[in-house]
């Protein structure tokens, strides 16, 4: 149980890298192919990486 | 694995990358560029605005990077008061209009003039450590696994650096200290190519600015950035496109490209740690005020080349540290002085940006000084006073 964990949505995604930046983790990583990915294991729901993206490509809440 | 030699493995090659990578090849020193996509400059992650004292610089000539030339810029308040800068007085970051793709990629081109190699698509994964201690960068060349081993390594992997993290220097940043950026490069508009244009407010973007910088009379980078502890989920895009479908004359544009970006607004972090450096971005050198970045990288980008052509050559590692002293004397000054204006203006609300705009737009600012803001502030809206008292006395 508990929160869901957040998602790149990879077709949205344009790899700015500012989730990765703010996430207190270190759970985020920008992958070679341009796109942002979420290592579910380290994630704490926290969706600061959510909130922060400009287009709205990260899910959570 | 196969593992690789250098004195220098430089992670990223965008300007500060490239730079330092530049000043530390023509030292003599063998250096390796990483770059996780596959080619230089793209995807661009910029307003594309450079102060023009970079031709002073003596780094890059002018070239075929510059697309257009502005006279200053203005900075629209929220009830439409203009205030006029000349570009000298514009913070850095007006002057030229660039192409970053080609910008970056003509950096590339003078490193490796100078010896150093550039792999693409080479994704620094983390570091090598043997007894303690830190001797290269582990890395995957296009999936392959590979190990270049370096006296020292430098994080030029920007505003989403890890180098530093994997070095122990806590780059993280925190929501107020972030902006969240979203541009077009709209074609088929009507613009003032005079002028790279500022229009701020805390309902129109807030705790940052939405700016057009124009390329031609018709082309334009069109773009919003909003500090990260005010955003929501896709608000960047929506303020902006709710801004160009007011403006007519950016409305009839078309999108020739889309761009996301992040840009740093913090105090620095350590940029030295035993043999590490951090540069650019990634040292979070970037203006706090502006979100401008490239005149920085430049210049602590050559600082880190020379200190660690020196340090090397003369086989003092301690005197890496240098380098931190170096970008300090440079811009260290500006990035407080800055970092403390934004914190207090990402408070303002309209009104106070409409009374600062009005008090200022006067002001001849070829002769601007603090005491000249002080004395039309008090003049005009002395209640503005209180909230720029911690400024005053800073230069």
């Amino acid at each position: 149980m508990g929160k869901p964990k957040a998602r790149v949505n990879p077709e949205k995604c344009l790899g700015c890298g500012g989730c990765v930046a703010i996430c207190p983790k270190d759970a985020i990583l920008l992958l070679t192919n341009g796109y942002a990915s979420v290592d579910e294991e380290k994630c704490i729901s926290c969706y600061l990486c959510v909130r922060y993206c400009p287009i709205g490509a990260i899910e959570g809440e | 694995m196969e593992t690789m030699e250098y004195d220098v493995a430089i992670v990223g090659a965008g300007p500060a990358g490239c730079v330092t990578a530049l000043y530390a090849a023509k030292e003599g020193l063998k250096v390796a560029i990483l770059e996780k996509d596959k080619e230089v400059g793209i995807p661009v992650l910029c307003g594309e605005g450079i102060s023009k004292k970079v031709d002073q610089l003596g780094i890059i000539e002018r070239g075929k990077w510059i697309e257009n030339e502005v006279i200053g810029a203005r900075i629209f308040s929220p009830n439409g008061t203009i205030v006029k800068l000349s570009s000298e007085k514009a913070g850095g970051e007006t002057g030229y209009v660039i192409d970053r793709e080609v910008f970056d990629k003509e950096l590339a081109r003078l490193a490796i003039k100078e010896g150093a190699e550039l792999f693409l698509r080479c994704e620094a994964t983390g570091l090598i450590r043997r007894d303690g201690e830190i001797v290269g960068v582990e890395a995957a060349l296009s999936g392959e696994r590979i190990g270049i081993e370096a006296k020292v390594i430098v994080g030029a992997d920007g505003v989403e650096s890890r180098v530093g993290k994997w070095a122990g220097i806590n780059t993280t940043l925190k929501s107020k200290d972030i902006v969240s950026c979203f541009e077009y490069t709209l074609s088929g508009i009507e613009c003032n190519k005079d002028y790279c244009d500022f229009f701020v407010g805390k309902t129109l973007a807030p705790g940052g600015y939405i700016w057009v910088f124009p390329k031609s009379e018709d082309v334009a980078n069109i773009g919003i950035g909003i500090l990260a502890s005010y955003s929501k989920p896709g608000l960047a895009k929506e303020l902006l496109d709710r801004f160009i479908e007011k403006h007519k004359e950016y409305k009839k544009g078309k999108p020739i490209r889309i761009l996301t970006g992040a840009a740093p607004v913090s105090e620095p972090v350590e940029s030295v740690k035993e043999n590490i450096l951090l540069v650019g971005d990634a040292a979070r050198h970037t203006d706090p005020l502006t979100g401008g970045g490239i005149m920085h990288a430049l210049i602590g980008g050559r600082i880190a080349g020379e200190t660690i052509a020196k340090s090397l050559n003369e086989g003092d590692l301690g005197i890496l540290q240098e380098y931190e002293e170096g970008w300090k004397r440079e811009f260290g000054k500006k990035l407080k002085r800055n970092y403390m204006m934004k914190e207090i203006a990402s408070g303002f609300d309209d009104k106070t940006f409409d009374m600062l705009a009005d008090s200022v737009k006067d002001i001849n600012f070829e002769e601007f000084s603090t005491l000249g803001l002080v004395k039309a502030l008090v003049t005009k809206h002395p209640s503005l006073l209180m909230k720029l008292k911690p400024l005053i006395g800073i230069r």
